[in-house]
This record gives structure tokens, C-alpha cells and sequence, in this order.
């Protein structure tokens, strides 16, 4: 018979049929009443004689003890019983010529027979009601073996597909967990050298000006390390997979074009680790990577430009309102940096060091508020002169309110003038009642006024500035950020740019 | 915890196998708990326990952490040897 995928279906039942527990159990239950009872499954709709006396002598002792002419002869009685068994497609009985009795019945399953399953030694004179529930049963396990035989191949069929299925769901989910580019480019390439089996995995972003493509990362396993290059549009591998727009594969590279609307990058994989030459099936999976890759890219450029944006448009308004009096509400780049350098210190997650930043700019941005002849009075302010300055975080808020990428800024900018001991405004908290934010930009304001020339008071020293807050720490600020205040102002590149503004570069 | 040890425990034995077997796989600790049949707590301690021996690789991100099989050629072809003795896990 021809290897068609329906004999190989029939074949696989066929051999599940013959391991079937209930079969067995059929069997040892009918043979309890026909006994004694020798079974036999045939497979095939025409078998051979051999394989009919194969089967049969395996299953019958009287053919076993029977001189070779008669198992010949009974061989093709059998053989006659199966036939006329197939074409009238029920039970068939049989007498041999050693007077025995037995049965056939054929095996169908979806109107096409493929079997046999038989039984000699039976006795004469068994009911034709038992071989009517005989043939019923058999249907049943022929049906149910068949059911299990169905699941069985779907499991094998969808499993790994379903395992394949969770793998791209969990690449999406670790690539789009970041919007940070530095961070996401290294993630996809591990993540394509892992689903891939590769040694080696490049990405490469686009610079369409110049028509080059300019090398992101690359994470390399061997020990001997390729350099990251740049690579002409047009050129080699990658080169030729952004300028066709499909993916290039060699045996042992696959280049996969990062396509948006137009293709923004490439992502380039060397050298399997079985040593096994690219597929097109690997090719396709790259091409799922990459769809799911360039969106994660572009989200990720999408929002450095809306922070671009945003902090542009911070220092914008904090440029107009600086217009009123110039160095009153545009703090010294350096005093934003010596904030953010306190955050990382004190292990700020990403968004918190952007509301602090966000924050250090328009901390004062209230002061607009108040008159200028009180903000620039060189004596003791009165009590309604004060209470005017102590209203300017709050008024700060209001400028900010409708920015709602400013949100997560408004407490470090309503609290920055609290205090550690309570005596702080406008609210009086204390200790860990400040946002932790408000406590950092405490100390750099503070710090930042009293080095910065005031009106109302004598311009301090770097040093006289440090040894103050350092005094005051526990007291007026929280002694970890005047910890790592004094630490992230030592640093040289901090004190370089701070001299550097506060004296000009000499 | 070295992967001789790690054989020895049925869970552990059960992840090793789901990786070797799908070894372009990378799944979240809940994904390889419905694959091999486990609760998630146990099997997340012992992603993290082969993670240590270097036979699986963790991809951290902030809401879930991804693990995918080694890439060391040598050190899976060992593997797949100890998978062998170690027969099918309960």
C-alpha cells in the first residue's frame, strides 16, 4: 500500500488500537463467554498471506502444534473469512478444518476498512446477541482509541506552536517594558540571539542623511569579538537587506530589515550555534521580531522626542518668566545636574529623576508672583511681605497645573520649602512627610542661593555654602541628602561646571 | 545548587527538559509553569536557580522577567546526555 498520509493515520490507530487497554479488556470479557477464545488484530484492508499466518500462528496454539500443510491450509481459510469479511463490512464467522470455530470482524473507521480483528478456539454455538454486543463494544474502542489518537496529534501539533506563540508574547512584553533606546537596542539583540540560536546579533539604525548605517550594538558570544562598523546603505549584508527592504540570508547570516514606514534599521544575526545554516523559517520568525522590534524602536524614539519637548518647553517658560528679572527663575545648569546626581545617588528610578529635573527648573517659577521690590528688598521683609514669598511654591503649581507631563513635579515644587524639623512652609511637614524630591531640592536651592548674588544677602563661598548645610542638616534639611549632597558636590566634573558658571570660564 | 543536583529534583529536571526540548523558547515563570504541569511559586525559584548555574539566561524587565535555555554548545550537548540517564521526571 502507498505511504498516503491516510494509511500513516491508519497505521498510527492501528497501533494504538492494539496497545488499547479497553481492547484487552474486550477481549479477556468475551473470551470469558465464547471461550476459549485466541485473538488476532491484522492490519491492512488486503494483507498479505504471510503476514495473515504471522499474525495468526502468534495468537493461536493450534496453529502452533499444527503440521506445516495445515497451517497453509488454514492460513488461506483465513484469508477467505477476511475477504468475504470486507466486502460485506460485519462480523464473519468461520469453521477451519480442524473443526474449530472462530470469528472476524472488520476494523472501519470513517467508511474505510484497515484492519481485522479476529478470534479462533470459540466455541460452536455462541448467540448471534453476544457477537452483536461483541461488535457494538468493538466500534466504541475503535471510536474512542480514535478520539484519543486525534488528541494525541493535536497536542503534538499545537504544542509547540503554542510554545512558540508565548515566546513572542514574552519578547513583546521584555521589549516594550522600556522606552529607554540605550536599554532597548542591547534587549532585542539578546533576545534575537536567544530565540534565533546565534552567536552574534547587530543592530543598526539608519541615518538617512548620509545614507549609512550607523552601529547600535552588537552582542557578540564568541571569543573572538567583531568591532562594531558602519556600513553603507547598499553594502554587504545589512546594507543590502535596508536597501531591498527584505531580509538577506546567507548560510550563515541573516540580516532583517527594521521597516516602519520607511526601514529605520537592520537587524543582523551571525552564525548559528549548531552550526546549522539560516532557514526560511528563521527567517520568518526574525521577520515577527522585527515587526514587534521597530515598534518598541519607535515608541522609544517617539518619547525621547516628547521629552525633548517637554524639557524644551520648561526651559522655554522659565526663559520668559526669567525676562522679568534676569537669574531669578532660570537656575545654573549645574544646580540641575547637582540634583539629578543626589537622585541617582539615592537610587531614583528613571521617572523620578525626570520630575526632579523637571522640578529643578521651575522650582521658583512661583516667584512671578510676587512683587518684584519684595523679591529684590534688601532688609527684613514684613509679615505680609513674607507671606507673599512663602505663596510663590503654591503659585509655582498653578503655572504648572495644565502641563500634565509636569504632574509627577508638582510635590518636589509645593515642598521644596518645607523643612526636616517641620518648620519649614507652606505646610510644616517633617522628616519623610516631604517628598523625597522636595528634600533634595531643598538643599540645591538652598545651596544654590546662597552662592548665587541676592539682594538680600552677602554672596557665600562654595566652601562657607557647604559648611552652612552642613550645619544645618538635620535640622532645616534631611542629613542622607546633605550626605550625598557634600559627596556629588565634591565630584570634578560637578565642581567644574559650577565654577565655571558661577565665574566664567577662565 | 550544580546540575547534577539540579537533575535530582523532579521540578527542576522538568524545566531542563521543556528547555532542551524547546531550546528557541523564552517564557515568563508563569508560561514555563502551565508547560510543565507546576505551581508557578516553585518554578520561579528554580528559574532562578539554574539562572545561578548558568543553564538558563534571565532577561529582566520592570513588569516580568524572561528565561531562555544557554547558548554554550558544550554545556547543552551535556545536558541533553544527563537528560538521557535521568529518564522521563514524574
Amino acid at each position: 500500500m502507498e505511504e498516503t498520509p491516510n494509511h500513516i493515520y491508519q497505521k498510527e490507530l492501528f497501533d494504538r488500537l492494539k496497545k488499547s487497554l479497553s481492547l484487552k479488556r474486550e477481549e479477556e470479557c468475551f473470551g470469558c463467554i465464547i471461550k476459549p477464545a485466541f485473538w488476532w488484530l491484522i492490519w491492512k484492508e488486503r494483507p498479505k498471506l504471510s503476514e495473515v499466518e504471522k499474525q495468526v500462528t502468534a495468537a493461536c496454539p493450534c496453529m502452533k502444534k499444527a503440521a506445516t500443510r495445515n497451517v497453509g491450509r488454514c492460513t488461506k481459510n483465513i484469508a477467505e473469512v477476511l475477504k468475504r469479511a470486507a466486502e460485506e463490512k460485519k462480523l464473519v464467522r468461520f469453521e477451519c478444518d480442524e473443526g474449530l470455530h472462530g470469528f472476524v470482524y472488520p476494523i472501519i473507521q470513517n467508511g474505510k476498512l484497515f484492519g481485522y480483528i479476529g478470534a479462533c478456539y470459540t466455541k460452536k454455538d455462541i448467540a448471534p446477541e453476544v457477537l452483536d454486543i461483541f461488535a457494538a463494544f468493538t466500534d466504541t474502542i475503535i471510536k474512542e482509541v480514535q478520539k484519543e489518537h486525534e488528541l494525541a496529534k493535536l497536542y503534538e501539533t499545537l504544542r509547540p506552536r503554542a510554545i512558540a506563540l508565548s515566546t513572542v508574547h514574552t519578547v513583546h512584553r521584555l521589549i516594550s517594558s522600556t522606552l529607554d533606546l540605550n536599554e532597548l537596542l542591547p534587549r532585542i539583540a539578546r533576545l534575537s540571539l536567544q530565540i534565533m540560536r546565534a552567536n552574534r546579533c547587530s543592530i543598526k539604525l539608519v541615518d538617512s542623511k548620509r545614507k549609512i548605517l550607523l552601529p547600535k550594538t552588537t552582542v557578540d558570544l564568541r571569543e573572538k569579538k567583531a568591532h562594531l562598523k558602519k556600513v553603507r546603505v547598499g553594502r554587504f549584508a545589512p546594507g543590502k537587506a535596508v536597501k531591498f527592504g527584505r531580509p538577506i540570508r546567507g548560510r550563515n547570516y541573516l540580516a532583517t530589515p527594521l521597516i516602519d514606514a520607511d526601514v529605520i534599521g537592520v537587524i543582523t544575526l551571525y552564525d548559528k550555534i549548531d552550526n546549522k545554516p539560516f532557514t526560511q523559517f528563521d527567517q520568518e520568525i526574525m521577520s515577527t521580531m522585527a515587526e514587534q522590534a521597530v515598534i518598541a524602536i519607535k515608541n522609544a524614539q517617539l518619547y525621547k522626542e516628547q521629552e525633548k519637548l517637554t524639557t524644551g518647553t520648561i526651559k522655554a517658560l522659565a526663559k520668559v518668566l526669567d525676562t522679568r528679572s534676569p537669574g531669578t527663575y532660570i537656575p545654573r545648569a549645574s544646580f540641575v545636574k547637582i540634583a539629578l546626581a543626589i537622585g541617582q545617588e539615592m537610587r531614583l528610578d528613571a521617572d523620578a529623576l525626570k520630575s526632579l529635573e523637571y522640578a529643578s527648573i521651575l522650582h521658583d517659577a512661583g516667584e512671578v508672583f510676587v512683587p518684584q521690590d519684595v523679591l529684590t528688598k534688601p532688609s527684613k521683609l514684613t509679615g505680609e511681605e513674607f507671606a507673599m514669598v512663602k505663596g510663590h511654591p503654591a503659585a509655582g503649581v498653578e503655572i504648572i497645573r495644565h502641563m500634565k507631563a509636569l504632574k509627577s513635579a508638582t510635590p518636589i515644587i509645593l515642598y521644596h520649602h518645607e523643612n526636616y524639623d517641620g518648620s519649614g512652609y507652606p505646610k510644616g511637614l517633617k522628616k519623610d512627610q516631604i517628598p523625597l524630591g522636595a528634600r533634595i531640592m531643598a538643599v540645591v536651592s538652598a545651596f544654590e542661593s546662597m552662592i548665587t548674588k541676592k539682594p538680600y544677602r552677602v554672596t557665600m563661598t562654595v566652601e562657607e555654602a557647604l559648611e552652612e548645610i552642613r550645619q544645618h542638616s538635620a535640622t532645616q534639611f534631611d542629613p542622607k541628602v546633605v550626605e550625598m549632597f557634600l559627596k556629588v558636590v565634591k565630584k570634578k566634573d560637578i565642581r567644574t561646571t559650577l565654577e565655571k558658571e558661577l565665574h566664567g570660564s577662565k | 545548587m550544580d546540575l547534577n543536583k539540579a537533575l535530582e529534583s523532579n521540578i527542576h529536571l522538568k524545566i531542563l527538559k521543556f528547555f532542551h526540548e524547546n531550546q528557541a523558547s523564552i517564557d515568563t515563570p508563569r508560561g514555563v509553569a502551565t508547560w510543565i504541569g507546576e505551581e508557578r511559586s516553585k518554578v520561579k525559584k528554580a528559574l532562578e536557580d539554574l539562572v545561578a548555574i548558568k543553564i538558563l539566561c534571565a532577561h529582566r524587565a520592570t513588569s516580568t522577567t524572561g528565561y531562555s535555555y544557554t547558548n554554550d554548545a558544550k554545556l547543552i550537548s551535556r545536558i541533553g546526555r544527563l537528560l538521557k540517564k535521568a529518564g522521563e521526571p514524574k
